[in-house]
């Protein structure tokens, strides 16, 4: 009731006969406000997606005037005809679960480390979190060059240390192009599982560890039964947005191998852009759009109740 | 940053430990990095015989001018720019507006519509980008970086109004109650109260939002592509196709274009802290 009582605060201030007019306008307020955001929102977002979700219905080139309606057509391509797209949707959900694990668990190691008050640990923190400001496009060509078959830091290092045997084309192995890119996605996004979860650790009452100590819990325990639940939130917030990053990846694959060799690293993410802006596939690429966007909304529900809830 | 168990004695040699282990994998974190910078300051010769383990022969500096020259990063650069220091105070001053009566007014679908914006953080870019091509041509800024903005403050809203909302919350409502029996419009507490008192969410979310804005790729691919108009990634990538094995000029531009971030990051850094916290720990 908080603008229906401003009003009526302001209003005596003002001439009494006015209140109900005034009333009225102040009901406009909190919409005034919300407006411009709304606009951009609804005509740069929403209005957009609801387009490609109509394209998505219909076989059509991205330019020609004609559209041809075929219904469920295009979905039914994603799952029974394009070998590709289910090549890539098999990568994006190794790739997030990878996502899930990996650098959420180094996140959390770091964190635990870090969080002991040792010397260095904010110079620490700074270069692991580095990574993770970079663009993505610079830090695919930044591993473009470490993975260089000939040159690249990992096969002279392999080299030097008598393990020159493994030294390979490491993005362009058909077995070891998408582990290689999915390292180089570890590294620029252990940061923020990393801060996150030392933001969680420090609010953990040290009290919980002292009554932890007093019960006789050795380390391992305080971790199992006082760490790990204090962490209730973050793991909300790191899993969810681990999962949501994973799903999206596009620059990283598109800068690191561009889908190949032959179409092993393909993603949805870049499978779409492949058929709607290279093959002229837009009607496909929408609905390749609207996957992605559909298991990304499903996964985000529990991230997204938890941060409307109050 | 000190809440560790405190029975610190017999703890040292481990802390010792655990240190010099942290230290090894800082190391090797950087390691890519270091991997740049010492190839981008060496004679491609000097590269392919030496190998970038190597100490260089002599320093090239030179590297550096070639690539801002031959890439033209002096456009892109200015591109960027121009992007950020449009879009961001834009997007922002939109977000706090939206942010405003969403925590501080109660009317009716104040908890759906702030529902709305959220669901916005889950929506990936692909599923707007072909419809926004045609959207562009439409409005006539096709290939130009006024078509980069809208859907740059679009996507960057829904974010935005969830750490504002909850900073805006954390202003004391005895605070507004006041000025409102003052006369103070609705909009004078906001620029004179909400604003002034949320500048640290204010500046943490601008920061984040030039950074994010300096990196985004897959949008400006698709709706720029004349040269003159290109952004830093996109200019990169371009430059990666015309430089693809002359390694020392190429990582000199690859130094180039994160050498602004990693510096903002740097001086920033506890700004950006606070406002990723925030953003995703609730206020």
């Amino acid at each position: 009731m908080t603008s229906l009582s401003t009003s009526a605060a302001a209003a005596p201030v003002r001439a009494r006969p006015r209140r109900r007019r005034k009333f009225r306008w102040a009901m406009l307020t909190p919409y005034l406000f919300l407006a411009p955001a709304l606009i951009i929102y609804l005509g740069f977002l929403v209005y957009p997606m609801l387009v490609s979700l109509y394209t998505s219905f219909f076989d059509w080139d991205g330019m020609s005037k004609t559209m041809t309606f075929i219904g469920f057509g295009n979905y039914i391509n994603i799952f029974f005809g394009d070998e590709v797209a289910r090549q890539a949707l098999v990568n994006n959900i190794v790739w997030t679960l990878g996502c899930l694990i990996i650098p959420t668990g180094i996140g959390l190691l770091l964190a635990l480390a870090l969080n002991r008050g040792l010397r260095g640990t904010v110079v620490l923190r700074t270069l692991f979190y580095a990574p993770a400001v970079l663009p993505l496009v610079a830090v695919g060509l930044i591993w473009g060059w470490m993975y260089n078959p000939n040159f690249g830091a990992i096969n002279l290092i392999l080299r030097s240390i008598g393990l020159g045997r493994f030294a390979g084309g490491w993005l362009s192995g058909y077995d070891t192009a998408m582990p290689s890119a999915f390292i180089t996605y570890v590294w620029a996004s252990i940061g923020f599982p990393m801060i996150l979860y030392l933001a969680g650790l420090q609010s953990i009452a040290k009290e919980y560890y002292e009554a932890a100590r007093i019960d006789g819990a050795n380390g391992l325990q305080q971790f199992r039964h006082v760490t790990l639940p204090g962490l209730g939130e973050s793991h909300v917030i790191v899993l969810s947005l681990a999962v949501i990053g994973g799903f999206k990846v596009f620059d990283l694959i598109y800068t690191m191998t561009y889908g190949g060799p032959g179409r092993v690293t393909q993603v949805l993410g870049t499978w779409m852009y492949f058929q709607a802006f290279q093959y002229y596939h837009a009607g496909y690429g929408a609905a390749l759009a609207w996957l992605i966007a559909v298991i990304i909304l499903v996964i985000a529900i529990p991230y997204i109740r938890h941060m409307s809830k109050d | 940053m000190t809440t560790a168990p405190a029975n610190a004695a017999p703890r040292r040699w481990q802390d010792g430990v655990l240190l010099a282990a942290l230290i090894l994998l800082a190391l090797i974190w950087m390691l890519p990095v270091i991997a740049v910078i010492s190839t981008s300051v060496r004679s491609q010769g000097d590269l392919l015989g030496g190998g970038i383990f190597s100490l260089p022969k002599k320093i090239h500096w030179e590297n550096f001018a070639k690539a801002w020259v031959t890439g033209d990063f002096s456009t892109y650069f200015k591109n960027s720019l121009f992007v950020i220091f449009t879009k961001v105070p834009l997007g922002i001053l939109i977000a706090a507006l939206a942010s405003y009566p969403l925590a501080k007014m109660k009317f009716p679908g104040n908890g759906w519509i702030f529902l709305f914006f959220l669901v916005g953080l889950a929506v990936p870019v692909q599923v707007a980008l072909q419809p926004l091509v045609v959207m562009m041509r439409e409005l006539g800024i096709a290939n130009t970086l006024f078509a980069l903005m809208p859907p740059y403050v679009a996507f960057g809203l829904p974010l935005q109004i969830l750490v504002l909302r909850g900073f805006f919350r954390l202003v004391p409502t005895e605070l507004i109650e006041a000025a409102r029996v003052d006369g103070a419009s609705e909009f004078t507490i906001f620029w004179r109260i909400m604003v002034p008192l949320s500048v640290p969410a204010l500046a943490a979310l601008a920061i984040i939002d030039a950074l994010a804005t300096w990196n985004e790729f897959l949008l400006a691919l698709v709706l720029i592509s004349s040269k003159d108009q290109r952004t830093v990634p996109l200019g990169l990538m371009q430059f990666q196709g015309e430089h693809s094995s002359q390694y020392t000029l190429l990582m000199a531009g690859v130094l180039i274009s994160i050498i602004p971030v990693l510096v903002i990051f740097l001086f920033l850094q506890r700004y950006f802290v606070t406002g990723l916290t925030a953003g995703a720990v609730k206020g």
